[in-house]
């Protein structure tokens, strides 16, 4: 098991670095954001707020520099939702003024993609770019332009798996940048033919658009991973938020212990199941459990099973306890790591009612199927996310680490 | 009913109840949301499946796994009715098909202003009930209507 007794000894020395620097800075050892900046060209900066419409709900956007492959012709785009649930770049073309190149398939029409989010569909046209965050750069990139006027026909097959969100209205973002576990957005299942691809990419002539098999070489991937170095993961750092507030930043930085700003340190590694999922127990009862800081709360349970009062219409599809709510759940990687997660449930109703705090830290909703550990679970905790088939000081990806 | 007949022919008894197994490596097809599951046929989601059914004593249980690996279970009312379904897999299944009538009527709910712009996963409108979660490659969610649930059954056994 000779892989086995290297990740060990990669583990030990971890630790004792890990000891040294603890020493060393007078740190207190817990994984929580440290209060300095960090700095470095791995760094981009995050803020939590309101986004572009001003009324998003626990949001973390960031800007995000594109260019013509190879040349100097660039925009910024601002308010992009920084999403661990999702892999990929996905820009509204209303908000990109910049002409990038079309990928074609081959026969020469252009690939268009039918992106599945849990809740909604995404289509536009998949475009190429160079994709700059930090001082890091991912050349020549596939990236989906959603809501395309060229492509303004959403095909049924498209829709049927949720609605088309395509503006900033909809969306209150300006794109979403999905720097998830995984590199490709659909991976071997959209590379084949037949009743088995799931539908995400299709060409469009003519005559209307049909659903091709799609090379993962071609797939619209996570940007993260086609950086030249500190390309094997991230580190997201939010700032611990005590109270429903405006706007809180914070860092996200690019590689797992490639640098000094992105040591593991105390953090515990979770490793995922092939749905890139960790197993959530609460009362005995078991779930997929997932990190995701593209979801707005904390969905868990049904309201029977947490015993926490869901709200009116008001606030429909969150909880409304008459008082703040103490919760704790235990998450478990594939690798048997155990760790109890406890989080407090405030009134959604309360929470909404000052239109001028979108950062609100206490807010959840029911979820019978799954832990989905929103954007809360991320203010005070230092949350690193490797990506498959990367090494790491500590083991290969795909794991979370918090 | 192709179910039926075959649950009649395999059933073996259980500590649980009646369990049935049906193997289907033709095309298989399944009924919508709230619609008899007599009307299997007329409905026109067709999957290379695998169909499992399982009957208890409230209700029965037809699970499909579809090609691209989403398994979609489907709750039927000892008078034929599909009350409930839930699904997990890699990629959320065929939601129209599922929801039938009532998938407009999701799509609405889901979208209704709030004030703040925050994706909620359970989402009601009056009898329907839709929850759907997951991250991308990976789908989880149920469905069902409150006022087609059978006596005794709660929501919590859709799963």
């Amino acid at each position: 098991m000779r892989s086995v007794s290297l990740r060990e000894v990669e583990v030990v020395a971890s630790l004792v670095l890990a000891a040294l620097l603890s020493t060393c800075g007078g740190s207190n050892g817990s994984s929580s954001p440290s209060s300095s900046s960090p700095s470095g060209n791995n760094v981009q900066t995050v803020v939590v707020n309101g986004g572009p419409t001003g009324n998003y709900t626990n949001g973390v956007f960031t800007n995000v520099t594109l260019c013509v492959p190879g040349s100097s012709s660039c925009q910024t785009v601002n308010n992009v939702l920084v999403d661990t649930g999702s892999f990929g770049l996905r820009i509204l073309a209303s908000a990109l003024t910049l002409s990038l190149p079309q990928q074609n398939d081959a026969s020469g029409n252009p690939v268009v993609e039918c992106a599945q989010f849990v809740l909604s569909t995404m289509w536009g046209p998949v475009r190429t770019a160079d994709v700059k965050l930090g001082g890091e750069v991912a050349g020549s990139i596939p990236i989906e332009i959603v809501g395309d006027p060229g492509f303004s026909t959403v095909p049924a097959g498209c829709s049927n798996h949720g609605p088309p969100q395509q503006t900033q209205a909809a969306l209150g973002t300006n794109g979403i940048l999905g720097i998830g576990l995984f590199i490709n957005d659909c991976g071997g299942a959209c590379s084949v033919a037949g009743a088995g691809n799931p539908g995400f990419y299709y060409a469009c002539a003519g005559s209307g658009c049909q659903i091709i098999a799609q090379p993962t070489s071609n797939q619209v991937k996570n940007p993260v991973a086609a950086f030249s170095g500190d390309n094997n993961g991230t580190l997201l750092q939010l700032p611990t938020v005590s109270a429903s507030t405006s706007s809180v930043s914070g860092s996200l930085i690019f590689g797992i212990g490639t640098q000094s700003n992105n040591t593991l340190g105390s953090a515990k590694v979770f490793t995922v199941n092939g749905a890139g999922n960790l197993t959530a127990t609460f009362h005995s009862n078991s779930y997929p459990s997932f990190l995701d800081s593209g979801s707005n709360a904390y969905f868990f349970l049904s309201s029977s099973a947490s015993g926490i009062p869901a709200c009116s219409t008001q606030a429909s599809g969150f909880y409304c306890p008459s008082s703040p709510v103490n919760v704790s759940a235990t998450n478990r990687g594939a690798n048997g790591t155990n760790n109890a997660v406890n989080f407090t449930i405030d009134n959604a109703a309360t929470l909404f009612a000052n239109s001028g705090e979108n950062v609100l830290p206490s807010l959840g909703g029911p979820n019978a199927g799954s832990f989905d550990w929103g954007l809360p679970f991320f203010f005070g905790r230092n949350v690193f996310t490797a990506i498959e088939t990367r090494n790491t000081p500590v083991g290969t990806g795909p794991y979370w680490a918090y | 009913m192709p179910g039926l007949c075959v649950v009649t022919a395999m059933r073996t008894i259980s500590r649980a109840g009646v369990f049935c197994t049906l193997l289907l490596a033709a095309v298989a097809a399944f009924p919508t949301l709230g619609e008899d599951v007599a009307s299997v046929g007329a409905d026109g989601v067709r999957m290379n499946a695998q169909v499992r059914v399982v009957v208890d004593q409230a209700y029965s249980v037809h699970q499909l796994s579809s090609p691209s690996g989403t398994i979609v279970r489907e709750f039927v009312s000892p008078g034929g009715t599909v009350f409930g379904l839930s699904w997990q897999g890699p990629f959320t299944p065929d939601l129209r098909q599922l929801l039938g009538t009532h998938f407009d009527e999701y799509v609405q709910a889901s979208q209704s202003d709030q004030g703040h712009i925050a994706h909620m996963v359970h989402v009601e409108s009056g009898d329907l009930v839709v929850e759907s979660a997951g991250h991308m490659r990976f789908s989880v969610g149920r469905a069902y209507l409150r006022s087609k649930m059978p006596s005794g059954v709660t929501a919590d056994a859709l799963r």
